[in-house]
């Protein structure tokens, strides 16, 4: 299997550098681009598996750039800004961006992301997961209804049956809100008292198994005050 | 001298104006005054303009004269002054009048009066002499020939005795034209009329009295009384009196005024000394007459151009006029409307009761001019009053009714007071109208009751004036009320206007209103606070947008720093203490990481800058959950917590989230500062003022600061706290909460910490 190339984009040199550092380290190898125009002729004349981009650039900025890419390609992109608003990662996966990580990252978490966003692109392709019928997806994350069982992004998650019939609740519902009593009279088949917490414990734990993190989850939410739910995505 | 004669020039106009007037005003009324007194006579206006002895005045004067001569000859009446009257003419005029019934003559002609003591013995004058008979219808006079002749004037006079003749018979002849051509024609008349009476009897009767034998040369114009008709000779000539330009009609004495019987035996003559002399030891009328009638007919056409003349002055120079029109407005306007008003009426009644009432004289005359012109003075009073009011109501238009006593006794009680609160003058206010309405009513009915008792209709109208103003200030004092009620109203709506942000409508009241220093103390506080308001707003944008650039531009270089420190702890082979360098390295760099990012939040939220989700949610499920969340590091302190949350959904309207974020700091913060073993209490209850949530730790140190420093950014209630977090957990939590809809507080009692979360229900 061939290197995979990611293509690094920020008009700070330091930071390209640091991150191309931390990819080399991880076995990718890594092309450099300063702004939006230099990032698009890279990409027109190299083969380039990923794209890491900033937003704040001069000449094309990030948000240009992800429009301009995705006009031909496929390629996964990961926005990285300073701009830490809902607003602002709810515009940057409009435009066509696969994650969205702000600055300053961690960069554990930067590489895990990269990783995962190769994985889906690579290894899976979004048009095959969508045929199988006894197939839940959202995302990354794809539940087999036959053998009850989970992958994110490919890779097999182990949950212990609890975890896997709420995240089968969840995702039979895409988007729906479920309060805990409702999951748990569901789940445990038992009628609910006071079980806000035993739900939360079980949420927490499935999080910290399929995000990459947990504090700011992509699949699993929890509506602060209502449920919990897991979105179509 | 400049400044001086610009401000004379108004009152020069003015007063060009003013003489101009008052001249036209005179020469119009005494033109129409002789149109009317002429009686239709246009000989009379020519007076003053024809020579003294032709004029009217003069006839007139004479005939006054001859007829205070014939009412005192016939004893008609007294008249005390006359004798006066004829010794001031002096020399121009000599007189005779005697009556034979009483003997009485009078005469200051010499040889006439000094003669002999009785008149009736009197070689002088002798009526039974030529047997003259009361009864008789012709009367002749004649004076002796003998006495005649020893006169020392002694003159040819047989032209007089013709013509006292001839006028006595005129009836007879049928033209006097006729007669006039030969007069001694008429002698045989007299004497056949002498004669057909009965008691004729006397030898000398075809005697003609020789009259101006007995007048002193000069005195070539006199009047004859015969005892019948008043003969009028001119130069010898008679005059032909019935004529209508012969300026004589309507002015001789009116001789039905007298009993015929009486006339019949008296005997006038009246002579006028040609030319007219001044008097040394009198005042001649004559004399004066003349020579006042002699530049008068000048004065007057004199007066005319002057008149025309300064006319044209004052339209040309009608703008200086009007300037002291002004000026006289300003002056007229500090008098009371009621003064105006009586000033009025007094000059309404003396315009109206002089003109055309007191003249006398005949048209032209001294006394008559003197007369009309006195009479156009207070015509002219009356006139520039009334000119006052106008320019007055002109000027001032509603100050002309409002400058009255009422307003200024209104004005003056305003002003006493303007020194009492609000609260009082208005309490005062009330017992006055009272006060003062009891004394109008009392007054009224001392007025009706005098009106009544003494049947006087002034009283009672008095009486009505005096109710009409009671009235009067009960409505105006209705008006202030309401007034002041409707102001009051505003000044509340003003405040609640302020209250609500508006810090740009200024509430504008009349400067004569109660509320008028109100209002504009509350315009200034209002003032005041918008200033306040916007620089604080000013200040406090400034500041939330330099932490929002600051934060956004240190993530940049933070983020270098964090991911070469990462690749740095990477390295192997290093030296432990270089490890340990790192690790203090990353550490502190993932602190600054936080603190920025709380900076961040905060500022956004305390800007009102940030994007809500809000949405019905349960707080108590809200609250579980972040403790659920936040399980492991509860459990990690050994914290017991007590909750005491409702089993049912308490259903606020919030952003999660956010909400979320204030519970996770608040519980952190119980987590870093509760004394260990003390326990944390969370309450959720619902009362009738919405949802209240709380939460209180026992603080491990002494929480020496205020609530107010807690919740200051960046005032750290610790010393201690320094070693984690960006201490603006609280800040974050409270302004969370207030952008999310509720009430934040926090509550220090001791050692208890307590915050207090209250939202409103759905």
């Amino acid at each position: 299997m061939e290197k995979q190339q990611i293509l690094v984009v920020d008009d700070d040199r330091e930071i390209v550098n640091a991150i191309a550092i931390n990819l080399q380290n991880e076995g990718y190898e890594v092309l450099t681009a300063y702004d939006g125009l230099q990032a698009l002729d890279l990409i027109s004349t190299q083969t380039v598996h990923l794209i890491i981009l900033d937003v704040m650039m001069p000449n094309l900025d990030g948000l240009s750039t992800t429009l301009k890419v995705r006009e031909e390609k496929n390629i996964p992109i990961i926005i990285l800004s300073a701009k830490s608003e809902d607003t602002d990662k709810i515009l940057g996966l409009s435009m066509g961006a696969d994650d969205y990580v702000t600055k300053p990252f961690n960069t554990m978490e930067l590489m895990a992301r990269v990783k995962s966003q190769l994985r889906r692109y690579l290894t899976l392709g979004d048009f095959n997961v969508q045929a199988k019928p006894n197939l839940l997806t959202s995302g990354g994350l794809c539940f087999d209804l036959e053998n009850h069982t989970l992958t994110v992004d490919g890779e097999l998650v182990r949950l212990t049956a609890t975890e896997t019939r709420i995240v089968e609740l969840l995702m039979k519902s895409p988007g729906r809100i479920f309060p805990a009593e409702e999951i748990y009279e569901r789940v445990w088949e038992e009628p609910a008292y006071r079980v806000e917490n035993t739900v939360m414990v079980h949420i927490r734990r499935i999080r910290e198994k399929i995000e990459i993190n947990p504090k700011e989850p992509k699949y699993l939410k929890v509506v602060w005050g209502i449920g919990y739910k897991i979105d179509k995505i | 001298m400049d400044t001086r004669s610009i401000k004379s020039k108004p009152f020069t106009a003015w007063l060009c104006f003013f003489l101009a007037v008052n001249i036209i005003a005179v020469l119009l009324f005494t033109g129409f005054a002789a149109i009317v007194d002429s009686n239709g006579n246009p000989a009379a206006l020519k007076t003053p303009f024809v020579e003294y002895k032709d004029s009217t005045a003069f006839k007139e004067r004479t005939s006054n004269y001859f007829d205070r001569l014939l009412s005192l000859a016939t004893d008609t009446s007294h008249h005390e002054f006359t004798e006066q009257f004829l010794k001031n003419e002096g020399e121009n005029l000599r007189y005779y009048a005697a009556n034979s019934d009483t003997g009485l003559v009078l005469t200051n002609i010499e040889h006439l009066s000094s003669s002999n003591s009785s008149p009736l013995t009197s070689p002088a004058l002798n009526f039974e002499g030529y047997g003259v008979k009361p009864d008789a219808g012709v009367v002749l006079t004649s004076i002796e020939p003998s006495l005649v002749n020893s006169s020392p004037l002694t003159k040819p006079a047989y032209n007089l005795t013709g013509y006292a003749d001839n006028l006595d018979t005129s009836p007879k002849v049928q033209n006097i034209s006729d007669v006039d051509s030969s007069h001694l024609m008429l002698i045989p008349d007299l004497k056949e009329a002498t004669m057909t009476s009965e008691g004729a009897n006397s030898p000398d009767v075809n005697k003609t009295p020789d009259l101006p034998a007995v007048l002193p040369e000069g005195y070539s114009y006199y009047w004859y009384f015969d005892g019948h008709q008043i003969h009028v000779i001119y130069d010898g000539q008679p005059v032909d009196v019935e004529r209508l330009d012969s300026g004589y009609q309507g002015l001789f004495p009116d001789l039905n005024r007298y009993t015929p019987d009486k006339l019949a035996n008296t005997r006038v003559l009246l002579a006028v000394r040609d030319p007219l002399v001044p008097n040394p030891y009198g005042h001649s009328m004559y004399y004066w007459e003349q020579q006042f009638l002699s530049i008068i007919g000048w004065v007057y056409i004199a007066l005319g151009v002057l008149g025309a003349a300064l006319l044209v002055y004052v339209i040309i120079r009608r703008r200086d006029k009007r300037e002291f029109d002004r000026k006289l407005a300003s002056w007229s306007g500090q008098i009371w409307l009621e003064v105006k008003i009586l000033l009025s009426l007094l000059a309404l009644s003396f315009s109206a009761a002089f003109p055309f009432r007191y003249f006398i004289g005949h048209v032209g005359s001294f006394e008559w001019i003197s007369g009309i012109t006195l009479n156009i003075c207070f015509i002219l009073l009356g006139l520039w009053w009334f000119y006052l009011m106008f320019v007055d109501l002109t000027v001032n238009r509603r100050r002309f009714f409002t400058h009255n006593t009422i307003n200024s006794w209104l004005n003056w009680y305003n002003r006493y007071e303007s020194q009492y609160s609000w609260q009082k003058s208005m309490l005062k206010r009330a017992y006055m109208l009272v006060a003062a309405e009891a004394v109008l009513a009392l007054i009224s009915v001392i007025f009706v009751l005098v009106a009544i008792f003494v049947a006087n209709g002034w009283a009672f109208l008095v009486a009505l004036l005096i109710a009409g103003a009671g009235i009067y200030l009960i409505y105006r004092y209705l008006k202030s009320y309401d007034q002041t009620l409707s102001d009051l109203g505003r000044l509340t709506d003003h405040i609640e206007l302020i209250k609500n942000g508006d810090m740009e409508t200024r509430l504008e009241l009349a400067a004569d209103a109660d509320m008028y220093p109100a209002a504009q103390n509350l315009n200034s506080i209002q003032e005041g606070m918008g200033i306040a308001v916007a620089e604080k707003t000013k200040s406090e944008r400034m500041k939330i947008n330099l932490i929002t650039n600051v934060s956004h531009d240190l993530k940049t270089p933070l983020t270098s720093i964090i991911s070469y420190v990462d690749l740095l702890a990477k390295e192997e082979e290093l030296p432990e203490h270089v490890n340990d360098y790192i690790e203090i390295l990353a550490q502190k760099s993932e602190r600054l990481k936080n603190l920025i990012q709380d900076l961040f939040d905060l500022s956004k939220a305390s800007s009102d800058n940030i994007a809500l989700d809000m949405e019905q949610l349960d707080l108590g499920r809200l609250i579980k959950q972040t403790l659920a969340d936040l399980e492991e590091p509860i459990n990690a302190s050994g914290l017991p917590f007590r909750l005491n949350i409702p089993d049912e959904p308490v259903y606020i309207v919030s952003d999660g989230k956010k909400l979320y974020r204030v519970w996770e700091n608040l519980i952190t913060n119980t987590l870093k500062y509760s004394l260990p073993g003390s326990r944390v209490f969370i309450d959720l209850i619902v009362d009738e003022q919405g949802a209240l949530a709380t939460i209180k730790n026992t603080a491990n140190y002494e929480m020496n600061f205020s609530e107010d420093e807690i919740l200051q950014r960046f005032v750290r209630g610790d010393e201690s706290r320094t070693t984690e977090g960006s201490g603006l957990g609280l800040s974050i939590a409270q302004s969370f909460t207030q952008i999310c809809g509720g009430q934040f507080s926090v509550n220090i009692d001791g050692d208890l910490f307590k915050v207090e979360l209250r939202f409103n229900l759905v």
